[in-house]
């Protein structure tokens, strides 16, 4: 157990290394780089020198490179352009609204996917089978932007049922608190489940479907097992799996449709800070930004290759 | 977004007596008809823009106008016509989701039959894909968008540097099945090169596959330019549907104007869900499975 573990880890580091590698040297080589972005038109050489020297821009690139990775490992992101302030400081900041509405998508798609799509599985052919597939297949063409804007629009403005903005009311306490941060879930979290939905409950069904043929499914029937059992305990088991893969490839999607329904409904995440910062040329904000979610990303899916080798009983540990 | 529509490629089928009557029999069925219908009119809007409407530029004196006879899809905050917009933004994501696509079914295909054929190369391609889908590829086009100017020509080069990876994994897995066949290694035995046997022999048994890459590639490739134009990142000087989105955004408009929202949003459904639906017909079509042998 430990040793799979830690090669898992050391995959994910490696991951991230060659991430941050290949995107260091390519933001340098393509012809917009940092620096001519951050300096402004009005400034004499001499300033334009000195500020490059600051941020250790007119050094060498592979030393530049080198004291890069050593701030980054330090956790030093480097400093705002806009907001005198550490990039790390400015995305810690946002960084758990952004968790908390990714994974209540994530945790909110498969307990709502579990359950239609071992019901169109067992209903095959049926219409919630139909409608399933239908909408496995159109989840494809659907945009963030669009599903938040309609969700915002009639659940927000035109019903008001759910604020249209924000993640909190500043003025609840204690309890209200939770409940006013639940109220402001809702529909950014709604957003991001009806993109991932479809594709999800559709690969549990034809996993679903394929596992009620096995043998060990008719050998549980053979010996009186109720279908309830055989479904949901004996053939969920190991359908669930694949499905579970399927999520932990889906995150960077995920994160990328979170950056997107934040815009919209000015949730002060990470992508709310990234449309700010890219608004405001705020370079380092925007790498940074992406560095973080990028480690977010590899180690998350990270663990749930752990988990599903904790679940699957054919892999022992 | 960017779901996996297709985990497992149709098997390879043998070369079919008639061409002819399999595109028939693919064109007739209703969904694929519809499809392709739909990818037709957004062909012809787009060429024909400058005939439809009027390129939207300035203000206009009808702000915020809901739909009418004289504008079918209403006016934004300027008074600009939002039929000319959608009109216009169907050049740049078509343009833009085709050329990416191409780019990237290049990168992919010569990537993922590289990777199938030689050993040596496979295990760097696998880890270099490997890496690519594990990352959060909207976060990474940003960041590179935010960098250089935007323009369609950049943009393009960006969607599709990074929407190679997914059309490597297929073709490849393709590619080894067929990798391994008899007739494989007979060109072998006859002397024929690594070269030879990798676009004479493999590619025409992947040339399927790549239509069907190019389809739902695109697809992605258009969902990818509207949200980085949603976020800022478009071409200024080109209309777009998603910075029509970042227009109703920017000026407060979202709950008030509908049509300035729900026009764009229904051009990228339609437009994305044909181009799924005509690739998903495809790769089915080519199922010997489904088809009865």
């Amino acid at each position: 157990m430990l040793r799979f573990v830690l090669s898992r880890a050391l995959k994910a580091v490696l991951t991230v290394w060659i991430a941050i590698t290949s995107t260091f040297f390519l933001l340098r080589l393509l012809p917009g780089d940092p620096t001519t972005l951050m300096v402004e038109g009005d400034m004499t050489p001499e300033m334009q020198a000195a500020l490059l020297k600051t941020y250790g821009l007119d050094r060498p690139l592979w030393e530049q490179y080198v004291s890069y990775l050593r701030e980054l490992i330090q956790g030093n992101l480097g400093i705002s352009f806009r907001q005198i302030q550490p990039v790390t400081d400015i995305i810690l900041d946002r960084l758990p609204w952004t968790l908390l509405l990714a994974g209540s998508a994530f945790v909110l798609t498969i307990a709502v996917g579990i359950p239609i799509g071992v019901t169109a599985a067992v209903n095959r052919g049926k219409w919630l089978d139909r409608a399933l597939q239908g909408f496995g297949i159109s989840a494809n063409a659907l945009f963030v932007p669009s599903v938040a804007i309609l969700l915002l629009v009639f659940f927000g403005a035109q019903l008001g049922w759910f604020p249209i903005g924000g993640a909190i009311d500043p003025d609840t306490r204690g309890l209200g608190a939770y409940l006013s941060l639940a109220h402001h879930l809702v529909l950014p979290v709604l957003s991001l489940v009806l993109v991932q939905l479809g594709p999800y409950a559709l690969t549990l069904r034809t996993n679903m479907i394929e596992v009620l043929g096995e043998d060990y499914i008719r050998a549980a029937q053979a010996r009186g097992l109720s279908a309830r059992r055989r479904v949901w305990k004996h053939g969920l088991r190991n359908a669930i799996l694949p499905a579970l893969t399927l999520m932990g490839l889906q995150l960077g999607t995920l994160v990328g449709g979170a950056v997107l329904t934040e815009t919209v409904f000015a949730y002060p995440g990470v992508g709310r800070l990234i449309y700010e910062a890219v608004g405001q040329q705020d370079y380092p904000v925007i790498q940074g930004a992406f560095i973080m979610l990028a480690v977010t990303v590899v180690f998350a899916n990270a663990l749930t290759d752990m988990l599903y080798a904790v679940l699957n009983p054919r892999i022992r540990l | 977004m960017s779901a996996p529509v297709l985990t497992e490629p149709a098997p390879p089928s043998a070369p079919s007596a008639s061409k002819r009557s399999s595109w028939y029999g693919y064109l007739r069925q209703p969904t694929v008809a519809l499809s392709v219908l739909v990818l037709l009119v957004m062909v012809l809007m787009a060429v024909f823009a400058p005939l439809i409407a009027d390129e939207p530029s300035g203000a206009g004196p009808d702000v915020l106008q809901s739909p009418s006879g004289a504008h079918w899809f209403g006016t934004d905050d300027l008074g600009q016509d939002v039929f000319a917009q959608v009109v216009w933004g169907t050049r740049t994501s078509l343009v833009i989701g085709l050329a990416a696509s191409l780019i990237a079914l290049a990168l992919g295909t010569t990537i993922g039959l590289a990777a199938a054929y030689f050993r040596p190369i496979d295990a760097v391609a696998t880890v270099i894909t490997d890496v690519m889908l594990a990352l959060p590829t909207l976060p990474l086009m940003i960041m590179l968008a935010a960098v250089v100017s935007p323009s369609v020509v950049t943009l393009t080069l960006i969607i599709g540097f990074f929407a190679w990876p997914e059309v490597a994994r297929l073709i490849r897995s393709q590619g080894l099945v067929i990798s391994a066949m008899p007739y494989i290694d007979g060109a072998r035995v006859l002397g024929a090169t690594g070269w030879r046997i990798v676009t004479r022999e493999i590619l025409p048994a992947v040339v399927s596959l790549m239509i069907v890459s190019v389809l739902l590639t695109a697809s992605r490739a258009v969902i990818s330019e509207a949200g980085l134009s949603f976020l800022g990142l478009g071409d200024p000087d080109a209309w777009s549907w998603g910075r029509i989105l970042l227009n109703a955004q920017r000026s407060g408009t979202i709950a008030i104007a509908w049509w300035q929202t729900l026009f764009p949003s229904l051009a990228i459904l339609l437009l994305v869900l044909a181009a799924t639906l005509a690739g998903m017909r495809f790769n089915d079509s080519r199922d010997p499975r489904r088809n009865g042998g």
